[in-house]
């Protein structure tokens, strides 16, 4: 399972996703906000929001078609952009929606790959192969796999979890803003994070806005938990932060400010036991909340800027604000007082990581 | 040892960019030479010099999702790992690349 390398060919998809959602997004927030609405009939006549709210919606609409050809140009390179782009119209059409996508770009992904390379032509066809071979044969083959196999089953699969999810009660929802919030946050960006931003993603494209909010919230926690926490330090007589991190923080928290929480890196590195605890907490108390109070971006990033696109943008604000506190508090009772001038050598702390495995290929 | 090498991330805006420091500093404390091209979603930044590639003894790709113009790099010795080892423990990489190249320069030679 490993050689197939699923999770890499699925995030090379959403690397590419990302600015299109996120401009779409965006689009379609500034739309609305200004009264635009779908152009139905050109001929009717149209205003310059109605322009933004129609190219995002549109733009919106393509997602499994987005997702289905990156996953396939991962994995079968250029030959499978043409079928992923045909399975993921299937996709769309036969409503087996982002998920629908996901799969069908796997599996047109996998079947290029291999016609390309067991499909032995003579000599006079080779031109032939890429132009119309592949493209011909791959995408009926998982057009058919997609309209007679995994079509329908995916499009219920999809309409249950949604009836399902627009259906939680409250303490369903805290529930799970405390389990995406959690496991969203803990590793700041990383491999756990990425996973549940697929799994959210999905959610999103299908409509389900919450949790991805959870998850945006989950990154700015700890930027914002560790900025506040440095007000504590006066009141509360404790330093908590030498003078380089003091630095670090004035640019982590403008990132922070804008979803990227990796300007607290140093920070973290030089403590990470302690921030993560502290980030955790607040990803719950944030998460929970988040949830609660129905704050639903309708873009994966962004951060503050994202408000614009939310129907609950307030709800959005506070639960940052309390999940950061959260952090904020927690941050500052488990850190060990420090010297402010001291300096951290946190260039000799590494993790412990097994690297046996990492071979020459 | 002269190295080369990608960096590159999902979201392509701060993992990628971290990484490349990572390894360079590292690679540099332990006396080598490094060049990294960076493929985040601004696109490619960096570019590796055919000439460049061409001294190194390995590359190192440092990535999450495909990266592009990997034929450059027929025939020699690559290492694939995810941005989060540089970023977890770039001297330990370093170390680790060290020693698979003496390696496998042994058994050449």
């Amino acid at each position: 399972m490993k050689n197939l390398q699923l999770k890499k060919h699925i995030m090379t998809a959403i690397s590419y996703l990302i600015p299109i959602v996120v401009g779409a997004g965006f689009m379609l927030a500034i739309g609305n906000i200004g009264g635009g609405s779908q152009i139905s009939d050109i001929e009717e006549g149209f205003g310059f929001f109605d322009t933004l709210t129609t190219m995002g919606g549109l733009v919106l609409g393509l997602l499994p078609l987005v997702i289905a050809t990156g996953i396939a140009f991962s994995i079968a390179d250029k030959p499978g952009i043409a079928p992923g782009m045909v399975i993921g119209l299937a996709a769309i059409n036969i409503q087996a929606g982002f998920l629908g996508g996901i799969l069908g770009g796997f599996i047109t992904g996998y079947l290029t790959k291999y016609i390309t390379e067991k499909l032995n032509v003579p000599k006079w066809a080779e031109g032939l192969k890429p132009m119309l071979l592949i493209p011909l044969i791959s995408s009926v083959l998982s057009g058919l796999i997609m309209y007679f196999v995994i079509g329908k089953p995916v499009a219920i699969g999809t309409v249950f979890l949604q009836d399902y999810l627009s259906s939680l009660d409250t303490s369903d929802k805290i529930l799970y803003g405390v389990i995406i919030g959690v496991l969203a946050s803990i590793d700041y960006g990383g491999p756990i994070n990425k996973v549940v931003f697929a799994f959210v993603l999905s959610l999103q494209v299908e409509g389900v806005y919450e949790p991805i909010t959870v998850l945006m919230l989950a990154s700015m926690v700890t930027p914002f938990g560790m900025a506040m926490a440095y007000f504590f330090q006066k009141p509360f007589r404790k330093n908590i932060y030498t003078q380089n991190e003091k630095e670090t923080l004035k640019t982590a928290f403008p990132m922070g400010v804008v979803m990227i929480t990796e300007g607290c890196y140093p920070i973290i590195l030089n403590d990470l036991f302690r921030c993560i605890v502290a980030t955790g907490v607040g990803g719950a108390v944030g998460g929970a909340l988040s949830m609660l109070w129905g704050a639903d971006s309708s873009v994966p990033h962004g951060g503050m800027l994202a408000m614009v696109t939310m129907t609950h943008p307030l709800g959005f604000l506070g639960a940052l604000l309390l999940g950061s506190l959260a952090t904020a508090i927690v941050l500052f009772i488990l850190k060990k007082p420090v010297d402010r001038n001291q300096v951290r050598l946190d260039d000799d702390k590494e993790a412990d990581i097994d690297l046996s495995s990492v071979k020459i290929s | 040892m002269k190295i080369v090498g990608i960096a590159a991330c999902t979201a392509g805006i701060a993992h990628t960019y971290i990484a490349k420091e990572k390894l360079i500093k590292a690679a540099q404390q332990a006396g080598h030479e490094i060049c990294m091209e960076t493929q985040g979603t601004i696109g490619r930044q960096d570019e590796l010099s055919a000439e460049k590639i061409n001294e190194a003894d390995v590359v190192i790709i440092a990535a999450d999702v495909k990266v592009s113009g990997k034929e450059r790099f027929e025939g020699k010795k690559i290492i694939e790992i995810p941005t989060e080892i540089v970023i977890r423990a770039p001297k330990k990489l370093i170390k680790r690349v060290e020693n698979l190249i003496d390696e496998a320069n042994q058994v050449q030679s």
